[in-house]
């Protein structure tokens, strides 16, 4: 599966670990990909139960986070590993750190719902969720390219990043005219701006993740520029 | 959601010691009381009565201590006694079964997957780790509870991007009679829920739809109706007049429930993917020829271009034609009188090349993939693109395109007008392709709207770098 440990290791239990570290890595991205799933669901069907379940969950993200990097330091000052080793275990300690921020992402948008949900639905609920689902489709590809060693997935991802700024900026403009036009609008429109925000982030550190996934099949860093279109705050 | 948690009970802790506990202080009583009546100091009669009373007192106890707490949780335990021509049944049978079933070690190891559950899951030949795999938490936990030995647990999980899927999960531990301080096993079987989770909302959304749009031109026909038995009874003219606007609302509703019929069709088969296979350069050629009359009318030229390779895709006819009509129809009916309407056939794309032009129809064009596939670098695609000279659409709308009921213009009345369901209706037939659909759009400049489709293996010819052993996954399954 992981195209991460090609040549086994001499001391096996070596292998065994720098494996277990890429599954462990796996599983909290699947736990941070339900909590921005959970969260986007809580905000759509206007679930405040479910929203309160994502908050809550976000510790264990935390609790994980911590665990895979003593794993980590464990494993450095034991095995000393060098090249494609030492690649993983430093993506795998960067990705977590992308991951961690991922939940406290989706606890964020998460935490906005309660609020919206005492006011009136607005007309802006499909387009958060289609901007949500881009975003959550665009981490579900890089745990996957980092799951099978797939660089070509991962910079395809990168590249679509402009995609998720494109929603993010006619979201924006959108929200804002409303806004102008009805001051009812202020109090969930500004929360909505918020959650398309933390959207846009949970898109950018799926892009993080993409570089890191580039640097440990290749051992070079992604150089160009990440390609991105103009920013709504300059242009409204 | 509330069936989304894991319905798992904490393990019973076994009764078994307690009745040897009871037994044990039973029997130590009798002998006591043996010695007793040995050493002559209790007499006979009573050391009976006392041992009978003894012995009634623990068969209550243990009675009732068996029926009071439930019987506790055996978790199956792997017969040894099986002859080898039963195993190669049940391996046979395994095999065969078209339900994904799983059988995860300690540390979450997979030690088996049957071939459906390899598809599913996209798992290669290897003993991976389970995690890698299949993401879930909510799985993973139940497996790690069945592998302590723990009660089996049903759990429901659902990804909602790149596609949709809804799958319940069955946990159950098996005991393997094996040396070692990890007897257990999590047997773990994957049953997709989706066509019947989408069935459930479909109907609720279609209920919802066609209420809410056919509303309004229900309202304005009993409001000319009354008009008509009212004030209006005997005006010639007036009559004249209201029942041409009615025969048009009544068009449109038509047109409207034709629409959202053919949405909620195409939504739901959306997850199956279709079985048939397309030649683009042909389908193209038959729509263009079957709307030229139309674009004439208007006086606008209507032209077409095909690829010089074959464009042979995977997909169902008459959808892809769908598909192209509306593209067509769309250009068509947004183009001012005159104009000129552009659709042409590409080959064997890469999936940039597919998505976008090579050249910007605009410097300041906006470009938005609306609905795409999961990404896969090797995939090539034949690609069906339409442009229009038309206004073109703000870069703020193009996120909402696909959206139903969405009109740029917000006008909702009028002949031309459509339904505001017809790139809703592109969208899912794509999305059900495992096509791309995007939009490329500049206020002034026009539109390109382009749908791509994976091309089908035509021979087997291609570069052969891949290697032998890789299993190839129907393109049915999705990866979870």
């Amino acid at each position: 599966m992981t195209n991460q440990v090609k040549a086994p290791h001499i001391v096996k239990a070596f292998s065994e670990e720098l494996e277990q570290l890429s599954a462990d890595v796996a599983a909290m991205g699947g736990l941070a990909e339900s909590l921005v799933s959970d969260a986007l669901q809580a905000a759509a069907t206007r679930d405040g139960d479910l929203a309160a379940e994502v908050v809550a969950r976000d510790a264990q993200v935390d609790a994980m986070q911590r665990d895979i990097e003593k794993k980590i330091i464990r494993l450095l000052a034991l095995r000393h590993p060098i090249a494609q080793d030492l690649r993983v275990c430093i993506a795998a300690l960067k990705i977590v750190t992308d991951l961690e921020r991922v939940g406290d992402l989706a606890k964020s948008i998460a935490r906005r719902v309660p609020t919206l949900n005492d006011s009136e639905p607005t007309a802006f609920a499909a387009s958060v969720d289609r901007m949500g689902k881009l975003v959550l489709s665009h981490i579900h590809e890089v745990l996957d390219a980092y799951v099978t060693g797939e660089t070509a997935r991962a910079v395809a991802v990168w590249e679509r990043d402009d995609d998720v700024d494109e929603h993010y900026n006619a979201l924006f403009r959108e929200l804002v005219r409303a806004m102008r036009d009805d001051h009812a609008m202020i109090g969930p429109g500004a929360h909505l701006l918020f959650i398309a925000k933390n959207l846009e982030r949970i898109g950018d550190h799926a892009t993080n993740i993409a570089e890191v996934i580039h640097y440990l099949v290749t051992g070079s860093e992604l150089a160009s520029e990440r390609p991105r279109g103009p920013r709504p705050e300059q242009t409204v | 959601m509330a069936d989304d948690r894991t319905n798992r009970t904490p393990a019973k802790k076994s009764d078994r010691p307690r009745r040897r506990d009871i037994a044990l202080t039973a029997g130590l009583g009798v002998f006591i009381m043996a010695v007793l009546a040995l050493s002559g100091e209790m007499g006979a009669g009573v050391f009976l009565a006392g041992a009978l009373a003894l012995a009634a007192l623990a068969a209550v106890y243990y009675l009732t201590a068996l029926t009071a707490a439930e019987p506790s949780v055996r978790p199956a335990l792997a017969s040894a006694s099986l002859r080898p021509v039963e195993i190669e049944a049940c391996e046979a049978m395994l095999e065969r079964l078209p339900i994904p079933v799983l059988l995860i070690g300690p540390g979450g190891r997979i030690e088996r997957a049957n071939p459906s559950a390899r598809a599913f899951l996209g798992l290669g030949a290897e003993r991976g780790l389970l995690s890698t795999a299949l993401r879930q938490p909510r799985v993973l936990e139940a497996v790690s509870a069945a592998l302590r030995g723990e009660r089996g647990a049903s759990v429901e999980y659902a990804t909602l991007a790149p596609l949709e899927s809804h799958v319940r999960a069955y946990v159950e531990p098996i005991r393997l009679n094996v040396p070692g301080p990890m007897p257990f096993r999590a047997m773990l079987v994957l049953a997709d829920d989706t066509s019947s989770k989408r069935a459930e909302r479909m109907r609720a959304d279609f209920l919802a739809n066609a209420s809410h749009e056919l509303r309004t031109p229900l309202a304005s026909l009993s409001g000319f109706l009354e008009t008509l038995q009212g004030p209006a009874r005997d005006d010639e003219e007036a009559r004249d007049r209201f029942l041409s606007i009615m025969k048009e609302q009544t068009e449109r509703m038509r047109r409207l429930i034709d629409d959202l019929l053919s949405l909620s069709r195409v939504e739901m088969n959306e997850h199956v993917a279709p079985t048939g296979s397309v030649e683009l350069n042909d389908l193209v050629r038959d729509v263009a020829e079957a709307l030229r009359p139309v674009a004439e009318r208007r006086a606008i030229t209507l032209e077409a271009a095909f690829s010089d390779m074959s464009a042979q895709v995977r997909g169902d006819h008459d959808q892809i034609y769908e598909v192209v009509e509306n593209l067509v129809e769309n250009a068509i009916k947004y183009s001012p009188d005159g104009a000129q309407v552009q659709v042409w056939v590409e080959a064997a794309r890469t999936r940039d090349g597919a998505e976008h032009m090579p050249e910007r129809i605009d410097p300041q064009s906006g470009r938005l993939t609306l609905s795409s596939p999961p990404l896969d670098p090797d995939a090539r695609f034949a690609v069906v693109r339409v442009r229009d000279t038309g206004p073109g659409i703000e870069r703020r709308y193009l996120p909402r395109l696909a959206e139903r009921f969405f009109r740029v213009d917000g006008q909702k009345s009028g002949p031309a007008a459509g339904t505001g369901l017809g790139l809703a209706i592109v969208k899912h037939i794509v999305s059900r392709h495992r096509g791309g659909f995007t939009v490329e759009s500049a206020p002034g400049a026009g539109s390109v709207f382009s749908t791509f489709f994976a091309l089908a293996p035509a021979r087997p010819a291609a570069p052969a770098d891949a290697p032998g052993d890789v299993e190839e996954t129907p393109d049915a399954v999705t990866k979870a």
